[in-house]
């Protein structure tokens, strides 16, 4: 072995040990959080603790997947207390489902369409609806919320899905905007330009030749939509109101509130919850980086 | 087109930022200015027929407020805390996974993962493992004899600050590292050549090669996460609900008490006004360093 | 809007109605038939209900429901369970969002509140119905909430929270009954176990930031005599004074001998605590009780409850009542007419009262003498381990009763709910224990946030 060999081979040894020691602490919540969700309840609280339950069991997803109800004794019969909960843990899912998909697609159509009109039309304003959209990017929800809220009120559209749709459409949009704007920009104009001389209609060359070039920066766009919907919690808490309207966030810390918290479901909620998120962040990683670079830190 | 009807350039134009501007001034300008003009009401969301203008009196009202101040420089502290610790653990992680490993797709995965699991379910994973009593961290620190009593993570409001700083610094460091990662991709290897022939050290190199090719992408991931973590809500509110007493409050969470708990919505209007010009001035240091606007000169 | 269809004689209708009454008159519960008073409905959909979390709000629901499936067949009453924690968010977006639920228990000072503001329906034909004079001893009407001679809340069950003391400890370290006690015996008596079991806390209490700290001290307040505000006086805030000093410095005194983490403690963790073994004292609703029962046998068979220590000078054991009733919101509530027919169903069947009780013993207790006296209520283990327990929680605690809604049981007063929505006796109490501050100043500090509520407020004072 020579020298040079030798230092690369204990550079990347290092290397590894470092990494590892750090996604170790990075990922050590989540990995406890999926171990307490696999564990029996008289395990949860075992001192020592586990890391690898000794007696694993899926009970909690069980019990979330399919609802299971409460029981109680009185004179001697069991009768069941109303709603838990975990009964309606499958259709909040499904709420968060239909949310989130709903205000994406509406964010990533209308700024797809808005950021090909500002990069390849000439008119007055249009250099300022960028910066007015980065703007809008940094407002925090919270002052949006209340007036939002009032708006809904206004339009009878309180407690209902739509509502929050629209509501996450308002807070991803301006991302959405910038983000398209940038990549878009980023896009030579030549091919547009060759396809429209050789006789194309202005629609055509969007879908044909824009769209799929275009690819990337949409599905950057797509994943930020879909994370900031799928994990909100605030306008979920003050848009809707009954159980059945709850979305994920929302209707899980209602597992929380309640006056004993079942940490083993808590955990099992927490992973399920966490599965869809995790699913489209390893498909679509690499995109994450390159769009981000596009979006966040001007390409 | 086939119908003969073909639509202008500018037609086209017209009409794809038309949705845009549609939602963007039903779902952002409208509720931002209906904010404003909630700051200069008097608003109880259960009597809005009571509704009666106020003038400056809930400016007044708010800068009179100690609380107000205490959760300004609370959300100070949190915020530069937060940033530091991101920005150097951020840089760090995104050198660490900048190396051609076999393998490293899998660290970068899991190094990023926590950017995308939803705030509910981390503020609950953190009550979970940072318990005082039933906790894994405090179990694991005492097996290894670092701590003799428990530490209570969220009973103290220096250790609540440091536990929700902590909290945001996981969550949000993967974002420092998509930027930084994205430009670290761009900086050009024969620079780095240049400073190894002229026998320049790791530490060396960082600094003057890597470092000033990185400053333009750090100062706007700054001041970005600056803006965002100082007017962030549900971080602090879900972990520790401002607590204990009122040590983690932060102007987000001062809003959304003045307009819930007290049921003064044009309290936590005001506040969010407040919120709004500071973060115009931080938008304003961003357009400066970004250096967008001057490329629009220049197409 | 939806039609009704009367499927019945209007002859007939009378006749039950006047049968009906004669039976609540006279205190006689059978429920068979009672819905047929009531034209039968054909509107569909779910009634929204508010209760809090436990099982009992969902058994209150059941009843209800076995009368839409006699009377409202499209009908189906859902309980929501709204952790206290959050009720007022929840209260404001449902309220503000015009998503009121149609029916919502709660205790008496949010109900106060939303009765002063006007939101709620006015329920006297209820009463009558239900029967006026089934009250258990010690309590009124207007316990639950009344305002300017109308009646707006049913009972639906008073809970009070008492001193819970682990028998086992006190017997072992050689402790009086602490049926006897005073404030100076109880902090002793916190500060023996603290020293002589080190795994333990003497005493736990709530003094986070939330409802749980307000009720745990507005009991301390109303021993020693203090008050918010003062109801003879047009509510003029009176917080100021030397009882409520007297209160928070006790509280001082006590939290060296209560666990560390008690400053962020609310229901859950106190409950928690008195479960684990982690605290030998504790101030909690009879719901510690029921899970120590399902969870940790040997605490619950340890564990007893007494009224809270006397005040020494005042010789008050004022306890926290919630006093929780129904109301039903009177604004966008589609169902108004079908929720009082319900509710009449419920609150006359005394087999769906009793298992309300029996679903979470001995946190709910009864409101009307017959559910109180009846054998099937005692027909319940807890009732056979613990019956001197039960019996404080159900009819002793009642000549202690206090709650902030009826300050010593001088008044109602409306402002009580906005109060805790702004836990100001929580911070008040938070400003000693976490920063050190002079009891004096921060009665001062909490009186000011009184008489900001208090001007804020005047058109619900009248």
């Amino acid at each position: 072995m020579t020298r040079i060999e030798f230092w690369t081979l204990t550079r990347r040894l290092a290397s590894y040990a470092v990494l590892s020691a750090v996604t170790f602490i990075v990922c050590f919540p989540l990995v406890w959080a999926l171990s307490t969700s696999l564990k029996p309840k008289s395990e949860i609280f075992a001192t020592p603790p586990t890391l690898i339950p000794h007696a694993a069991t899926t009970e909690n997803y069980k019990a979330l997947l399919t609802g299971r109800p409460q029981y109680f004794q009185s004179g001697g019969q069991q009768v069941t207390s109303g709603t838990t909960p975990a009964q309606f843990f499958t259709r909040w899912f499904v709420n968060s489902v239909i949310v989130t998909l709903g205000s994406t697609l509406i964010s990533i159509t209308i700024s797809t369409l808005a950021a090909y009109s500002l990069t390849r039309f000439r008119y007055w304003g249009r250099t300022v609806v960028p910066y007015f959209s980065l703007l809008g990017y940094m407002v925090p929800s919270i002052i949006f919320v209340f007036p939002l809220f009032l708006v809904m009120v206004q339009l009878n559209l309180t407690d209902s899905l739509l509502s929050l749709v629209l509501g996450y459409v308002c807070i991803t949009l301006p991302f959405c905007m910038w983000l398209m704007w940038a990549f878009m920009r980023s896009i030579p104009i030549e091919i547009e330009e060759a396809a429209l001389i050789d006789g194309a209609s202005r629609l055509q060359v969007f879908r044909q030749v824009v769209l799929p070039t275009a690819l990337p920066g949409i599905i950057a766009a797509a994943i930020f939509s879909m994370i900031v919907s799928w994990n909100d919690y605030l306008f979920g808490r003050v848009f809707l109101n009954s159980l059945d309207n709850l979305t994920l966030t929302v209707g899980v810390m209602l597992f929380f509130e309640g006056t004993h918290v079942d940490w083993g479901l808590l955990m099992a909620a927490s992973v399920l919850m966490t599965v869809p998120m995790a699913i489209l962040f390893m498909a679509l990683q690499r995109h994450l980086v390159a769009g981000f670079g596009a979006g966040a830190v001007k390409g | 087109m086939r119908a003969g009807f073909t639509l202008s350039d500018r037609a086209v134009g017209l009409l794809f930022i038309a949705p845009f501007l549609a939602a963007a001034i039903f779902f952002m300008v409208y509720p931002v200015v209906e904010a404003i003009r909630m700051a200069f009401y008097s608003y109880n969301p259960l009597r809005p027929d009571l509704s009666t203008f106020v003038g400056l009196r809930n400016f007044e009202f708010i800068f009179a407020d100690p609380l107000f101040w205490d959760s300004f420089w609370q959300a100070t502290v949190w915020t530069l805390l937060s940033i530091v610790f991101q920005t150097v653990f951020g840089v760090a992680i995104a050198l660490l996974l900048h190396q051609a490993l076999p393998g490293i797709a899998l660290f970068r995965g899991l190094l990023l993962f926590p950017y995308i699991v939803p705030t509910v379910v981390i503020a609950l994973i953190w009550r979970w493992i940072f318990n005082p009593e039933i906790g894994v961290v405090n179990y694991a620190l005492q097996s290894a004899s670092l701590i003799k009593e428990p530490i209570y993570w969220l009973s103290t409001p220096s250790m609540a600050m440091a536990s929700t700083i902590l909290l945001n610094v996981w969550k949000y460091t993967p974002f420092v590292v998509i930027c930084v990662l994205a430009r670290l991709q761009t900086v050009p290897l024969e620079l780095y050549d240049a400073a190894k022939v002229d026998g320049a050290g790791v530490v060396r190199r960082f600094l003057d090669v890597t470092l000033p090719q990185l400053k333009e992408v750090l100062i706007v991931v700054i001041v970005f996460r600056t803006i965002w973590t100082f007017n962030k809500f549900e971080e602090i509110y879900l972990l520790t609900k401002g607590g204990p007493g009122t040590s983690t409050f932060n102007l987000a969470v001062y809003s959304f008490e003045q307009s819930i708990a007290n049921l003064r919505l044009g309290v936590g209007a005001a506040t969010g006004v407040v919120m709004m010009v500071m973060l115009s001035i931080g938008s304003i240091i961003y357009l400066r360093v970004s250096g967008f606007g001057q490329d629009e000169k220049s197409p | 809007m939806t039609t009704r269809r009367i499927r019945e004689p209007s002859e007939l209708q009378i006749g039950r109605r006047q049968v009906l009454t004669g039976m609540a008159a006279a205190g006689v519960t059978a429920s068979t038939g009672l819905g047929s008073a009531f034209a039968q409905s054909t509107r569909t959909g779910v009634v929204r209900v508010w209760g809090e979390p436990g099982p009992y709000g969902g058994v209150a629901v059941a009843a209800m429901n076995e009368w839409a499936q006699k009377n409202a067949p499209g009908l189906k009453f859902e309980i929501e369970s709204i952790p206290w924690d959050g009720v007022y968010v929840k209260l404001m977006t449902d309220l503000a969002a015009r998503r009121p639920p149609s029916l919502i228990s709660v205790e008496s000072p949010i109900a106060m509140q939303l009765m002063a503001e006007g939101l709620l329906t006015p329920v006297d034909d209820l009463v009558e119905k239900i029967g006026r004079n089934r009250l258990v001893d010690g309590v009124k009407w207007e316990y639950w909430g009344a305002w300017k001679g109308q009646q707006f809340i049913i009972p639906a069950h008073h809970q009070p929270h008492l001193l819970l003391v682990r028998m086992d400890i006190a017997k072992e370290l050689g402790l009086s009954d602490p049926d006897t006690w005073d404030w100076n015996d109880l902090l002793n008596a916190a500060k023996t176990i603290s020293q002589k079991k080190p795994d333990m806390a003497g005493f736990c209490m709530a003094l986070g930031r939330n409802l749980c700290t307000d009720y745990h001290f507005s009991a301390l307040l109303h021993s020693a005599g203090g008050k918010m505000f003062d109801a003879a006086n047009k509510f003029e805030v009176a917080f100021d004074s030397p009882q409520t000093v007297e209160a928070l410095t006790f509280v001082k005194e006590l939290q060296a001998y209560m666990p560390k983490g008690a400053v962020e403690y609310s229901f859950l963790q106190v409950v928690d605590a008195h479960v684990t073994g982690r605290t030998a004292m504790s101030f909690y609703w009879g719901r510690t009780l029921g899970r120590a029962a399902e969870e940790a046998k040997p605490i619950f068979e340890a564990t007893e409850a007494f009224n809270h220590a006397r005040h020494p000078t005042t010789k008050r054991r004022s306890n926290w009542n919630d006093f929780q009733g129904w109301c039903i919101p009177a604004q966008n509530n589609p169902f108004v007419d079908e929720v009082k027919q319900a509710l009449i169903y419920q609150q006359t069947s005394k087999d769906w009262l009793i298992k309300y009780c029996h679903s979470l013993m001995p946190n709910v207790a009864p409101t009307y003498r017959d559910v109180a006296d009846a054998p099937e209520l005692r027909d319940h283990a807890f009732y056979k381990s613990k019956p001197r327990t039960v019996d404080t929680y159900f009819k002793t605690s009642l000549a202690h009763s206090s709650s902030t809604a009826n300050e010593l049981l001088q008044g109602v007063n409306p402002l009580a709910g906005i109060v805790h929505g702004r836990s100001v006796l929580a911070q008040t109490v938070q400003k000693v224990v976490i920063d050190n501050m002079k009891p004096q100043d921060a009665a001062k500090w909490g009186a000011k946030e009184l008489s900001d509520i208090r001007r804020e407020n005047m058109r619900l004072l009248g």
